[in-house]
């Protein structure tokens, strides 16, 4: 019902810092129809080639610049991630994604108050990493 | 004649303004050429809700100056699971009310709708502010959460109680289902839904009654289906569709009766216009002619939720659905 917002094509790539990739972030539009703070986030899952990030290792960022873990997402009252913008999610990854072609999902999970139980929105895509 | 009045809900235009292909000035224009009032939702068009910048107001009332829209209703949310690990007190929920009312009249509009399962405790202690701030407080009664709804009804109580021309009903006609939207039905279809399924749900509906009300006759106290039901589903998306058909209901027009005073205002609900220019699940000529008679006079605005049956990468017909819905306002109206 959501799906179609997850996962914006083409914004998977590594990141690089100092010559080298510390990771990858891809971009998503939020699971919903309205703006809301990011404590609401309820989770984030990131599969790479049917193999599951480790929570530890998913960042997230409302605005590009100042990026959270999902633990500290909880508390997170003040940043609200806004309806049309894209949300980043950032995976610590040494070295980043191998070159070659590789399947990612994401699925992001959200709460809402008048809905008794978080609700997710999911998206496969094959990603070309140069 | 009618003395009902038409506008559109930006749930309407959400896929247009996500993608940006429509902008606040657009969507101004697009109300303009259709006459339309505009129901906003803060949360998703006004950055920083429910306090967004100076330079965002100052926007914002650049726009309303050259549009001149006329502004009907304000939907909000309190946001009461706003923590992971409790919710929030009245007394949070509360000043979260209030900041929506001082925004709501900041921005010009005399109405907010609150979502169905506000908890009815924040209305009383928030009313001085409505009334000083000249905001209407309305809780949406929508399918699947309705009169039968506890918190509706711990609602209605308040509302009753206090019997203010400052707190009422913003009524969803998605209670009013005939039949189980197509569109609905061919999403879920495409998602693996099993047709025993399907036809289950279009049995009730054929009936004369809907999901809801037959789950509640006919399962065994505490399960949600009934037996026969139970067994038919088999996956994800059978659940899904059986839960989700409890959020269409079928009343009878009759049920508003005792709260036409409270009634501020209506979401026209609609899933597919169809090319006869009807709505698909819910008869508008009936609906608009109960109101005029019963003598309501404020909006029915139009809130497109064709969109959440749309499969990724297919064309949303959010704009073509809006307008012609509108023209069979316009038509059952006397305009």
């Amino acid at each position: 019902m959501f799906d179609t917002y997850v996962f914006t094509e083409g914004t998977c790539k590594n990141v690089i810092s100092e010559g080298e990739a510390k990771g990858f972030q891809l971009q998503t539009l939020i699971t919903y129809y309205r703006g809301i703070p990011c404590s609401m986030i309820h989770d984030i899952k990131v599969l790479v080639d049917g193999n599951e990030i480790s929570r530890e290792d998913i960042r997230f960022s409302p605005n590009g610049e100042d990026f959270f873990t999902l633990d500290e997402l909880e508390t997170v009252t003040t940043y609200k991630w806004e309806y049309g913008e894209q949300g980043t999610v950032y995976v610590v990854q040494p070295g980043g994604l191998s070159k070659g072609t590789h399947e990612v999902t994401l699925t992001i999970t959200i709460r809402v108050a008048y809905i008794p139980v978080p609700f997710s929105g999911t998206r496969t895509r094959m990603v070309e990493i140069a | 004649m009618s003395k009902i009045k038409r506008s559109i809900s930006m749930y309407s235009l959400q896929d247009q303004y996500a993608r940006g292909k429509m902008n606040l000035e657009d969507i101004f224009q697009y109300l303009n050429e259709l006459n339309a009032g505009l129901e906003l939702i803060s949360d998703q068009m006004i950055k920083g809700t429910p306090d967004p910048s100076k330079e965002y107001l100052a926007e914002w009332d650049r726009l309303v100056s050259v549009y001149r829209p006329t502004l009907v209703c304000n939907d909000v949310f309190i946001n009461t699971c706003l923590y992971k690990n409790r919710t929030l007190t009245l007394k949070e929920s509360t000043d979260l009310l209030i900041k929506e009312i001082k925004l709501t009249s900041r921005l010009g509009f005399p109405m907010l709708r609150m979502v169905s399962n506000t908890p009815a405790g924040i209305i009383e202690p928030a009313l001085p502010y409505a009334i000083e701030n000249n905001v209407i407080l309305t809780l949406e009664i929508h399918a699947g959460m309705s009169f039968d709804d506890p918190l509706t009804q711990d609602y209605i109580e308040v509302m009753k109680k206090l019997n203010s021309p400052y707190v009422g009903l913003t009524v969803d006609t998605g209670i009013f289902c005939k039949r189980h939207p197509r569109v609905s039905t061919n999403y879920f279809r495409e998602l693996g839904t099993n047709e025993e399924v399907i036809q289950y749900i279009d049995r009730i509906f054929a009936s004369g009654t809907d999901p809801k009300r037959y789950f509640a006759k006919k399962a065994v106290d505490g399960d949600k289906f009934p037996e026969d039901l139970k067994k038919l589903i088999k996956n994800n998306n059978d659940l899904e569709y059986a839960l989700f058909s409890t959020g269409y209901e079928m009343s009878d027009y009759h049920i508003l009766d005792e709260y036409i005073p409270y009634i501020k205002h209506i979401h026209g609900k609609i899933y597919e216009m169809t090319e006869e220019g009807v709505e698909y699940s819910i008869s508008y000529d009936e609906i608009i002619d109960y109101l005029t008679k019963a003598g309501y006079e404020g909006y029915i605005s139009t809130e497109y939720e064709g969109n959440r049956f749309t499969l990724p990468d297919h064309p949303i017909k959010d704009k073509e659905n809006v307008y012609a819905h509108q023209m069979m306002m316009k038509k059952y109206l006397g305009e």
